[in-house]
C-alpha cells in the first residue's frame, strides 16, 4: 500500500491516548510568574555579510532593474521582501522577522510610530547627498521634521480607478460608491487597510480622515457596513488582473499603482479619479531600523535612490511621483503634466495626511476594522 | 535480507550499561524536542490568552478570561460559525462525493488495479495546495474558464469566487483525496459474502446498502469525518485565497492578530485554545460514537 | 449518499463508474486549467491566444522564486533528516519501554497529527518570539532554522507513526534471538532491527518530506525576513498578483513530484518482488 492509509486509520488508535494527555496538560496547566516582556526587536548577534543588503518595502518600489542597476554600481545584493500595508509590515518587524532588514519603506504616520517606539535610527545627514533636492514640503515633514529619521521616496493619493466602458459617467467621490452599488456590486474592491477606508468613509460623511471623535467612527463603520455586501474582497493589490480581465469594475486603489497599470496597460480602458471631497496624501520613505544589520549598504541605497537620474528613471518605469525636485524636472513633459501622479496644488489643498492616533483610538479602528471583516 | 549469522559475533567483553541508559538516549531527543517546541509554545499561548489587547513590546499580565469572553460576543461568533459550517459543509461533501468513488474502487475495481487507481486518485494531493487553491481562482472567476464554458452552451454565468460556495469548493477538493484513502481502507475489509447473503435473502440493494455496508464501514465513516473536519477547521488557505470580504474564519483571523493588520496576540491566542478546544470536542464525539458503535456492532 | 438505484442487480450499475470518473475529472481539473495556461500566450485571457514558452523562461530567470524554491528545499531536507533519527528511535523506544509517563509522552508525540496548524505555528511564533530570542540574548534570530525546528516537530510525528506500524507487524523474536547470540542491544538494533524498519522510515520520510515542502502557515509563522519558502512566496504572489510563470511553476512541481512518486512506487515495487522471488 502506499502508506497513508495505514497511518492515517493508525491515528484514530492513538485517539484516547491523546484525549487522555490533554486531560492532563489542561488540569497541570499551572499559570506561571506573571510580568514579562512580549517579544522585542533584538539585533542579530551576527552582523549580516557587508554586501548583502534586505529590504522590507512595497510591492511597486522595486524591479528587478533597479537591483540590478545598484549591484553593478556598488556591488552589492539586494533581497527584498513585500508587504501590503503598514500594519502588516510593524507587525513583521515587531515579531521579530525584522531583524535582518537594513532598509524599510514605511508610510508617513507609520514613520512617526516607529519613531515613538524608537524603532528608527537617527539618520547621518553627512552621509546622504542630494537632501537639498527634494520639495520644500517634504524637507519639514510634520510627521518627522527635518527629516531626522527617513528620507521620502514617493508621494501620491489614494483614489478610485474604475472601468470607463461599464461606468459612465464613472464616481467623483467617495460618495459615489454608496450611490452606484447597484452596477457596482461585487465587482468592486477596497483596500486592505483600515486607515485608508476607514477615513475615505469618514471623508464621505464630511468627517476628517483622522477623526478621532468616537461617534464618528461609529458612524463610518456603520456607513461601511451597507456598502459591504457590494464589496468582493478588500486587497491592496490583487485587483490589477481582475479589474484588466473586466471581472472587477473598480477598485480602491494608491495612485501610483492605479497609474502605472493605466500606463502599462494603454487599451484598457481605465480611469484614475482623486475623489472630490478630498483623500488621503502619503508619502512613502526609506528608514533604516536600529536592528540594521548593515547601515552602510543602507546609506548606499538611499544615495542611490536619491540621485536624480535614477528617481527619475525609476518614475517613469515605475511611475510612482517623486518627491525629488531635479529628477521631477528630469521628466519628459506629459509625466510631468500627468494630474493622476502629480496633482494640481488645489487638488492636494481638499487632501489630508494620516496622521498616527493615540493607541485608544488605534484600538478603536482595529476594532470596527476587525468587526467589519468578520460579520 | 537479515543475516542473523553474522552481525551477532560474540563481543563478551561489552560493558552492561545501567539499563536507564538506553532508553533515555531513544526517547530523550524527540521527547525534549517536542517539550520545547509542543508542549510549553502551547502553555505560552494559554497564558497569553488571560491576556487582554497584548501586542508586542507590552508586559504580558494574565487578568481574566476578557479574550474568551469577546469571541462569544455577537461580533465574533459568527466568525466561529462559519467556520463550523465551512467544517461540517466539507465534511458531508467530501463524505457524498468520496462514498461512490472508495467504493467503486475497493468493490468493483479488479484488485490488481485497486492500488493504482487509488494513487492516481490522490496523486494530486501531492502537488502544493496553494497551487491548487489558485487554479480554483482561474475556474470560477466571473470571466474565468467555468463562465466561458457556461457561456457556450448557453447557460448564464454563476458568481461564485468569493462567496462561501468557492471556499467549500475549494475545501473539499482539498480533503476529499483523505476521505477517499480511509473510506477505502475500511471497504475494502467489507464482508462480501455478507452482501451476497443479504440479497439472497431477498434484501433490495438500497436494504444491503443500508443494513450492510453502512454499518460495516461505519468506523472508516466516522475517522474519515473526523479527518477533514479537523483539517478544515484550521484550514487557512483556502478561505483566504477563494474567500472575500464575508469569508472571515477563526484559522483567518488567528492569522490577522499576529501577521496581519490588527495585532492582538491575546485575543489570537485565545482563538487558538478554541480551535484546539473543539477539535477535542469533535475527537471527544468520536470516541464516544465510536465505542457505541463498536459495543453495538452488526 | 449513494441514491437509490432503480432496478435490481447489486449496485453494478455503471453510475458509480460514471460519479468515480466525473470526480477524478474533478481532481485533475485544476491540474490542468494550470498547465493550460502555462502555455497560454496572454497575461489575463481566459481564451486560447497562441502557444509559447515565454512562461517558462520568466520562470526560470525569476530567481526569487528559485531562491525560496531552494528554502524549502533546504527545510524539508534538514527536518525530515532530524525527524527521522529521532522519530525512529522514539518510535522503537516506546514499543519497548514501559515508563511512568509514557501515556502523557506518547500523546505528545502524535499530538502534532491533530491539532491545527495554525494553532501550532502561533504557539511556535510566541514561543520563540518570547522566549527563544531574547533567553538567547539574540543568537537565535528567526530564519531558515527555525522554520527547521518547527517541521521537525510535525515530521517527527508523521514518520513515528509509519515506523510504529510496522514495528507491530514485526517478528519481535528477531531481535530476542539475537541478543541470545551474543549482539549487545545496540547491535542489534542496528544491525538487526534498522534493515527491517527501512521501508517504513523511508515512507515516512517521503511523507513527511511532501508536508514540509507544501507548509505554508508554519513557515510563515516562523519565517525570518529574506527566508520565504516557496508556499510563502507563491501566497505573496497570489495576494499580489500571479504572473503565469507561476503556472509554469506548478507544472514543473506537479511533473517532478508525479515522477519522484513514481519512482518511489517503482523502487517498492521492484523491493518486493525481489522479496517474493527469494
Amino acid at each position: 500500500m502506499i502508506g497513508l492509509p495505514a497511518h492515517f486509520s493508525r491515528r484514530s488508535l492513538t485517539r484516547r491516548q491523546i484525549l487522555q494527555t490533554s486531560a492532563a496538560i489542561a488540569s497541570g496547566m499551572v499559570l506561571s510568574g506573571c510580568g514579562w516582556t512580549l517579544a522585542e526587536v533584538r539585533p542579530a548577534l551576527s552582523k549580516g555579510n557587508k554586501d548583502d543588503l534586505s529590504i522590507y518595502t512595497w510591492e511597486s518600489y522595486i524591479d528587478p532593474q533597479l537591483t540590478e542597476t545598484f549591484h553593478t554600481q556598488t556591488g552589492i545584493n539586494i533581497t527584498a521582501d513585500i508587504y501590503d500595508s503598514n500594519e502588516t509590515m510593524l507587525a513583521t518587524f515587531q515579531t521579530g522577522k525584522g531583524a535582518i532588514y537594513s532598509v524599510i519603506y514605511p508610510s508617513d504616520y507609520k514613520v512617526a510610530e516607529m519613531i515613538e517606539k524608537k524603532l528608527l535610527s537617527q539618520l547621518d545627514h553627512s552621509r546622504i547627498s542630494g537632501l537639498e533636492n527634494l520639495l520644500p514640503e517634504f524637507q519639514n515633514s510634520v510627521y518627522d521634521p527635518g527629516n531626522q529619521h527617513s528620507v521620502p521616496i514617493s508621494w501620491g493619493t489614494t483614489g478610485l480607478i474604475y472601468n470607463t466602458d461599464a461606468l459612465n459617467p464613472g464616481p467623483e467621490d467617495w460618495q459615489d460608491l454608496w450611490q452606484m452599488q447597484q452596477p457596482l456590486n461585487r465587482k468592486m474592491t477596497l483596500l486592505a487597510d483600515v486607515r485608508e477606508v476607514m477615513g475615505a468613509t469618514l471623508k464621505s460623511l464630511g468627517h476628517s480622515y483622522n477623526s478621532t471623535n468616537p461617534t464618528e467612527i461609529k458612524q463610518a463603520y456603520e456607513k461601511l457596513v451597507q456598502l459591504k455586501p457590494a464589496v468582493t474582497t478588500f486587497t491592496t493589490d490583487a485587483w490589477r488582473d481582475r479589474l484588466l480581465a473586466g471581472d472587477l469594475l473598480l477598485s480602491m486603489a494608491y495612485s501610483a499603482d492605479a497609474v502605472r497599470l493605466i500606463q502599462e496597460n494603454p487599451d484598457a480602458k481605465l480611469r484614475y479619479v482623486i475623489p472630490r471631497s478630498g483623500t488621503s496624501l502619503w508619502s512613502d520613505t526609506m528608514v533604516i531600523p536600529t536592528t540594521s544589520p548593515n547601515p552602510d549598504a543602507a546609506y548606499a541605497w538611499i544615495n542611490f535612490m536619491m540621485q536624480p537620474s535614477v528617481a527619475a528613471d525609476v518614475t517613469q518605469r515605475l511611475f510612482f511621483a517623486t518627491p525629488n525636485q531635479a529628477a521631477y524636472d528630469q521628466l519628459p513633459a506629459p509625466l510631468r503634466n500627468n494630474r493622476s501622479l502629480f496633482p494640481s496644488d488645489e487638488v492636494i489643498k481638499a487632501c489630508e495626511r494620516i496622521i498616527p492616533l493615540d493607541a485608544k483610538v488605534t484600538e478603536l479602528y482595529d476594532q470596527y476594522w476587525t468587526k467589519l471583516t468578520s460579520g | 535480507m537479515t543475516n542473523p549469522s553474522h552481525p551477532i559475533a560474540n563481543q563478551p567483553d561489552s560493558q552492561v550499561k545501567p539499563t536507564w541508559l538506553q532508553p533515555l538516549l531513544m526517547l530523550a531527543p524527540a521527547g525534549v524536542w517536542l517539550a520545547l517546541l509542543l508542549v510549553v509554545p502551547t502553555l505560552l499561548i494559554f497564558e497569553l490568552s488571560l491576556v487582554p489587547g497584548i501586542r508586542p513590546g507590552q508586559v504580558v499580565n494574565p487578568s481574566g478570561l476578557d479574550n474568551y469572553l469577546r469571541i462569544v460576543q455577537p461580533d465574533y461568533f459568527p466568525v466561529l460559525g462559519r467556520s463550523l459550517f465551512f467544517s461540517i459543509g466539507t465534511t458531508l461533501a467530501c463524505l457524498i462525493l468520496g462514498f461512490p468513488v472508495a467504493y467503486w474502487i475497493a468493490l468493483k475495481v479488479p484488485h490488481r488495479w485497486q492500488n493504482l487507481v487509488l494513487l492516481g486518485f490522490v496523486l494530486p494531493l501531492w502537488t502544493s495546495s496553494l497551487l491548487r487553491s489558485y487554479a480554483w481562482i482561474t475556474i470560477l472567476r466571473p470571466t474565468g474558464v467555468l463562465n466561458t464554458i457556461l457561456s457556450k452552451i448557453g447557460i448564464p454565468p454563476l458568481d461564485i469566487l468569493n462567496r462561501e460556495s468557492a471556499v467549500l469548493i475549494g475545501m473539499t477538493y482539498s480533503m476529499l483525496p483523505y476521505m477517499v484513502l480511509i473510506l477505502y481502507a475500511a471497504l475494502e475489509k467489507l464482508d462480501r459474502q455478507l452482501l451476497e447473503a443479504a440479497s439472497d435473502l431477498g434484501a433490495t440493494p438500497p436494504q444491503a446498502f443500508w443494513k450492510v455496508t453502512v454499518p460495516q464501514s461505519l468506523t472508516g465513516i466516522a475517522a474519515g469525518s473526523l479527518l477533514v473536519f479537523i483539517t478544515s477547521m484550521g484550514d487557512f488557505v483556502n478561505p483566504e485565497i477563494l474567500g472575500g470580504a464575508s469569508s472571515m474564519t477563526v484559522a483567518r483571523l488567528i492569522y490577522n492578530q499576529f501577521l496581519g493588520a490588527t495585532q492582538n496576540w491575546g485575543f489570537g491566542s485565545a482563538l487558538s485554545m478554541v480551535l484546539i478546544l473543539v477539535v477535542s470536542i469533535a475527537i471527544a464525539l468520536l470516541l464516544k460514537y465510536g465505542d457505541r458503535s463498536a459495543a453495538g456492532g452488526v | 449518499m449513494p441514491e437509490k438505484p432503480v432496478a435490481k442487480p447489486a449496485f453494478s450499475f455503471p453510475w458509480l463508474a460514471v460519479v468515480s470518473v466525473l470526480l477524478f475529472g474533478f481532481m485533475y481539473l485544476p491540474i490542468l486549467v494550470l498547465a493550460f495556461y502555462s502555455f497560454n500566450d496572454s497575461r489575463y485571457s481566459t481564451g486560447w491566444k497562441g502557444f509559447t514558452w515565454k512562461w517558462y523562461v520568466a520562470f526560470l530567470n525569476d530567481s526569487r522564486i528559485l531562491t525560496a524554491l531552494a528554502n524549502s528545499l533546504i527545510v524539508a531536507f534538514f527536518a525530515v533528516g532530524i525527524a527521522a533519527v529521532i522519530g525512529t528511535l522514539m518510535a522503537v523506544g516506546l514499543s519497548r519501554y514501559r515508563f511512568p509517563g509514557k501515556r502523557v509522552y506518547q500523546g505528545v508525540a502524535y499530538l502534532p497529527l491533530i491539532i491545527p496548524d495554525i494553532a501550532i505555528a502561533v504557539a511556535t511564533l510566541v514561543f520563540l518570539a518570547a522566549v527563544a530570542i531574547p533567553a538567547s540574548g539574540g543568537l537565535i534570530q528567526l530564519s531558515l532554522g527555525t522554520i527547521i525546528s518547527a517541521h521537525v516537530v510535525f515530521c517527527l510525528s508523521y514518520i513515528a507513526i509509519v515506523v510504529s506500524t510496522r514495528l507491530t507487524n514485526l517478528n519481535p523474536h528477531l531481535e530476542e534471538a539475537a541478543l541470545d547470540l551474543g549482539a549487545t542491544p545496540s547491535q542489534a538494533l542496528v544491525q538487526v532491527l534498522l534493515p527491517e524498519l527501512t521501508p517504513a522510515i523511508i515512507s515516512g520520510c517521503l511523507l513527511a518530506f511532501v508536508l514540509s515542502l507544501d507548509d505554508f502557515l508554519i513557515a510563515s509563522f516562523t519565517a525570518g525576513g529574506g527566508s520565504s519558502t516557496l508556499p510563502m512566496e507563491i501566497f505573496s504572489r497570489i495576494r499580489t498578483g500571479v504572473k503565469p510563470d507561476i503556472n509554469a511553476l506548478s507544472v514543473i512541481l506537479i511533473l517532478s513530484t508525479g515522477f519522484l512518486f513514481a519512482l518511489a512506487e517503482y523502487l517498492r515495487y521492484r523491493g518486493e518482488q525481489k522479496r517474493l522471488g527469494n
